[in-house]
């Protein structure tokens, strides 16, 4: 089950963080998501590995904590995608599917010719589109 | 996303888009028109590269933003790819489109205001008005060009001239320099304001001098 997923921008400031808990850690989600983004200018600028999955936009498990796993997504333009789960099967292509999704959500909410580049996405479209495709998430990885 | 709209519509929009910013909003100051259409023009193209990089490995280097831009991202948008692309190696880049879309379908009025014009003046006249109308036609596309390189990461300063009426050169050059463009009329643009004048390194063209009267020193500074 997904907790919580987060768009950050290129200069590492918020565009939109939504946690799906209805528990009270949402700061706690929050400091997760602060803490992968290290991992993910690490894995950026120090690449493993070479060949076809050197510039791949999906970038894995960025690190599992102990009760958690964090996935990370890094678009052309900089803007970083990152998912926070509970489940402990998560398979590699529910993950890359589910950012292709949101990845499209996300084209769709920067489209809009109100929403200033740079700032927090405030779009309920968008909310709801993201709680959508977390749902389906949920569904299609138990099925 | 499936909606789709008529050619003529954009063509109508833009025509409209530029005559309104020149002949009633910024009346008698082209070049404040000219940058407000450019900044429509950087919008559109941000939010443009965000979709049309969607589905894209991320680009390993600059020439590789260019050649996308020159493929893919043109091909979105005009339905052809970019005819020519020159570089000097050195950060400036150089893309020929021999017909270029929004161009394709304006001429000019060969007669010319001046009734005692002698025939032997009128061709380099006709060409300068030509050239003075369709350039305001141009900044729109400089500035989604330069909307979409800056989101991919590349700040750049893009200028464009018109040869022949339909073709085109969009002229890159990335960021920090300020150049002098060898045409008759001269404009300077600057992309980042950051650093001063005498900082330039590596280019072996330094030049400073400005030859447009209307650039100020507010222009300058811009961005």
């Amino acid at each position: 089950m997904i907790v919580c997923v987060a768009v950050v921008g290129h200069q590492n400031n918020p565009l939109y963080i939504q946690s799906f808990t209805e528990a009270d850690d949402a700061l706690k989600l929050h400091h997760i998501v602060h803490c992968s983004l290290d991992v993910i200018d690490e894995r950026v600028n120090n690449p493993k590995k070479s060949g076809p999955t050197l510039n791949e936009t999906f970038l894995g498990l960025l690190y599992p904590t102990e009760n958690y796993k964090v996935y990370g997504y890094l678009t052309n333009t900089k803007v970083k995608f990152i998912v926070v789960t509970t489940d402990l099967d998560v398979r590699d292509a529910d993950v890359r599917n589910f950012f292709r999704k949101f990845h499209v959500a996300y084209v769709d909410a920067v489209s809009n010719p109100f929403h200033v580049p740079g700032k927090k996405i405030t779009s309920r479209t968008f909310a709801e589109r993201v709680s959508t495709i977390v749902k389906s998430f949920g569904l299609s990885s138990a099925g | 996303m499936g909606r789709e709209v008529s050619e003529s519509c954009v063509d109508s929009l833009l025509t409209e888009m530029v005559s309104s910013y020149c002949d009633r909003f910024y009346a008698n100051k082209p070049e404040l028109a000219a940058r407000r259409i450019e900044a429509i023009g950087f919008q559109v193209g941000h939010q443009l590269s965000e979709r049309y990089t969607m589905e894209r490995p991320r680009f390993s280097d600059n020439l590789e933003a260019i050649k996308f831009i020159c493929k893919d991202f043109w091909s979105e948008l005009f339905k052809k790819q970019i005819d020519n692309l020159k570089t000097n190696h050195k950060g400036t880049f150089v893309l020929q489109d021999n017909r270029f879309r929004w161009l394709a379908r304006m001429s000019i009025d060969p007669s010319s205001e001046d009734g005692d014009l002698s025939q032997d003046n009128s061709a380099p006249v006709t060409e300068n008005k030509a050239a003075q109308a369709t350039s305001m036609h141009l900044y729109f596309p400089c500035g989604i060009i330069r909307g979409a390189l800056s989101n991919l990461g590349i700040p750049c300063a893009v200028s464009a001239d018109i040869s022949s009426l339909p073709a085109c050169e969009l002229l890159v050059m990335e960021c920090i320099r300020l150049y002098l463009l060898s045409y008759a009329h001269c404009i300077a643009f600057i992309s980042t304001a950051r650093y001063s004048f005498f900082s330039q390194s590596r280019s072996s063209c330094m030049i400073i001098v400005i030859f447009h009267p209307c650039i100020s020193e507010r222009a300058l500074r811009f961005r």
